[in-house]
């Protein structure tokens, strides 16, 4: 042992100065996660390690980035080509981007496929909703940097939307663009933005997520009360210590991702249009409109009930009245544990119409998705009135279905017969 | 119309400097690469720095400046009516297979200002600059001067491409690696709990 003493000392010399090992035991070794945990709860791991390359990559991105209009589209082909290593920077940055929507989606699924967001985990549910719109914003003005077609027209339509809003719209769209259309001005404070106020308050809201975590502890697929049942010191007897149980899990779940991800930015960084536009590619000109403007995918799903909403109503203009169904469709998800009157936690133990309303959202949002991707055509807006629709109805009718349906019982402890 | 499908092939350097010369020769009058260096191009395509000097620089550049062209936008305009666009990136934005087919794809219509049309841009503003190569040549010798250019294109618009897949291969190796010890570790650990 004599050979630790420096070691135990040390530890002892900060330990009373800094609380490591109470912080340590706390969140790691002695934080307990239930046993039933399943591949589900993996992604909000994945998605803390994605913040950081997205820190780390846009760091780098920044130090040879020009954020002015005459120099931004060619800062980004200087970085592609004369900075070493800049391609992959750029391109794990860009699929970072998508990676991030893409984990950030189904870590979402999981709270309401197994009522995560209910009592008493309602905090942790709305600040990891914050969390999702800072990082919409974040995506969007991401996406304006670079400066191509696509950057600056999907700038101008979005910032636009702000001008739908009755009396002081557009003169609210001016103050945001600093500017009569999307300009240079706009460029330089999309970009404070993008790397100063929205990571600021993104690593705050997901410290915050996190602790509030940490409180409570995680839910799982079956919704039980694992702190219900503990030994004589208080352990849970259904849960396992975060360390070392789960972070191996989540360090077996770190490498089948990067393998995904990685065959994606070294094989098919473009991502076939979808990771980067190929309308991109031309400096941003506003004298030329693309024949069609499309967002990122991650948010096609509201670009269609955007597009959605094409009839005026109340004196309102339907350009406004759709920006409100769009920003209501990101806001309603807030909203969802109040919504929820089941006394079940899980899908398992819910009913038929909760099990019905839960996959009429997941179709809706995948064809919403799929329809904001497309150049609108009759029918196809007709589709999206429709599922814009079923979207809505799995949230406004939640308090009726789940007060109506019948649930199965929840059974006591993990493993006990339901 | 439909693209016809190219397969693009930037480890055939003997093509892209093929595609090079002509591009250098045909295009590069009008269309800069201005995003590109000529330094990067003559070692990628590994072409002895001084013969590339000697050869394919025409303006007195050096050899570390990017890929500019002397015509003003100016003189673009009152000769031709616009502006060439840089075409860096065009294998990027139209993709290699438009650039292909648009390329092989012009036909005489003496109702535009050049005499002839295009069947993939109509009304296209540019001359057919190879028409004369494409009357001296059999069919299948200028597809190959197309396709070469083409990939000289595809590879100026990405030139990191061949790293990128060099450097991802070893990548998805350690990953494999690293992946497989994790999943050990993990089973290893799982053991305990019952």
């Amino acid at each position: 042992m004599s050979e630790n003493t420096i070691g135990k000392k040390s530890l002892e010399w900060v330990d009373s100065r800094f609380p490591v090992v109470d912080l340590f035991e706390r969140h790691l070794s002695k934080y307990y996660s239930p046993s039933n945990i399943n591949v589900w709860y993996l992604f909000g791991f994945l998605l803390l390690i994605v913040l950081v390359m997205q820190i780390l990559t846009g760091l780098w991105l920044m130090m040879n980035y020009t954020n002015t209009a005459e120099g931004a589209f060619s800062s980004i082909e200087y970085i592609m080509r004369d900075v070493d290593y800049g391609w992959l920077i750029r391109y794990m940055h860009a699929g970072g981007a998508s990676a991030f929507f893409a984990l950030i989606y189904l870590h979402m699924f999981r709270g309401m496929m197994y009522g995560s967001y209910q009592k008493p985990r309602e905090l942790i549910w709305v600040g990891g909703w914050f969390v999702y719109v800072l990082l919409c914003a974040e995506g969007f003005t991401g996406y304006v940097l670079p400066w191509g077609q696509m950057s600056f027209w999907a700038a101008q339509v979005i910032i636009s939307l702000v001008g739908s809003i009755p009396y002081f719209g557009e003169d609210l769209a001016i103050w945001i663009r600093g500017d009569y259309i999307v300009s240079g001005i706009t460029l330089s404070r999309l970009f404070a933005f993008h790397v100063v106020l929205l990571p600021i308050l993104i690593i705050a809201v997901v410290f915050f997520h996190i602790l509030a975590l940490h409180e409570i502890g995680s839910n799982n697929p079956d919704g039980i009360d694992v702190k219900k049942h503990t030994d004589q010191d208080g352990v849970p007897l259904d849960a396992k210590p975060f360390f070392p149980y789960d972070i191996t899990h989540d360090f077996y779940a770190l490498g089948v991702f990067l393998l995904i991800f990685c065959t994606v930015i070294f094989f098919f960084p473009e991502g076939g249009g979808y990771i980067i536009e190929y309308v991109n590619y031309e400096p941003a000109n506003p004298l030329s409109t693309p024949a069609h403007i499309v967002p990122s995918w991650y948010y096609t799903p509201f670009y269609a009930m955007l597009r959605a909403i094409d009839f005026p109503l109340f004196g309102l203009t339907a350009k406004f009245l759709g920006f409100v169904v769009m920003a209501a469709g990101i806001a309603i998800f807030a909203a969802l544990p109040w919504l929820d009157r089941s006394p079940v936690k899980s899908i398992k133990y819910k009913g038929i119409y909760s099990k019905a309303f839960l996959t009429g959202f997941v179709i809706s949002f995948f064809v919403l998705a799929y329809l904001g991707s497309v150049p609108p055509t009759e029918t196809k807006n007709m589709l999206a009135k429709v599922f814009t629709f079923i979207y809505f109805a799995y949230f406004l009718l939640m308090p009726i279905y789940t007060k109506l349906e019948e649930c199965k019982p929840v059974p006591e402890r993990v493993g006990d017969p339901a | 119309m439909e693209c016809d499908n190219f397969k693009s092939d930037v480890s055939d350097k003997a093509s892209l400097q093929r595609g090079l010369s002509t591009y250098m020769n045909y295009c590069y009058g009008c269309h800069s690469l201005k995003y590109s260096r000529y330094k990067r191009v003559a070692e990628d395509l590994l072409i002895p720095l001084e013969m590339y000097e000697n050869n394919l620089i025409y303006d007195g550049s050096k050899i570390g400046e990017l890929m500019e062209i002397s015509l003003t936008k100016e003189d673009a305009i009152n000769w031709l009516g616009a502006y060439p666009p840089d075409l860096t990136l065009e294998a990027r934005l139209r993709r290699p297979d438009w650039i292909y087919t648009y390329l092989r794809n012009y036909y005489p219509d003496s109702s535009r200002p050049y005499g002839v049309n295009n069947r993939v841009y109509q009304n296209v503003n540019m001359p057919h600059v190879l028409e004369d190569m494409q009357n001296n040549l059999s069919e299948s010798q200028y597809d190959q001067v197309i396709y070469d250019l083409t990939n000289f294109m595809t590879y100026v618009a990405d030139p990191s491409a061949e790293q990128r897949k060099r450097i991802g291969t070893y990548v998805l190796l350690f990953l494999v690696i690293f992946t497989s010890f994790a999943f050990m570790t993990y089973k290893e650990f799982k053991k305990d709990l019952k």
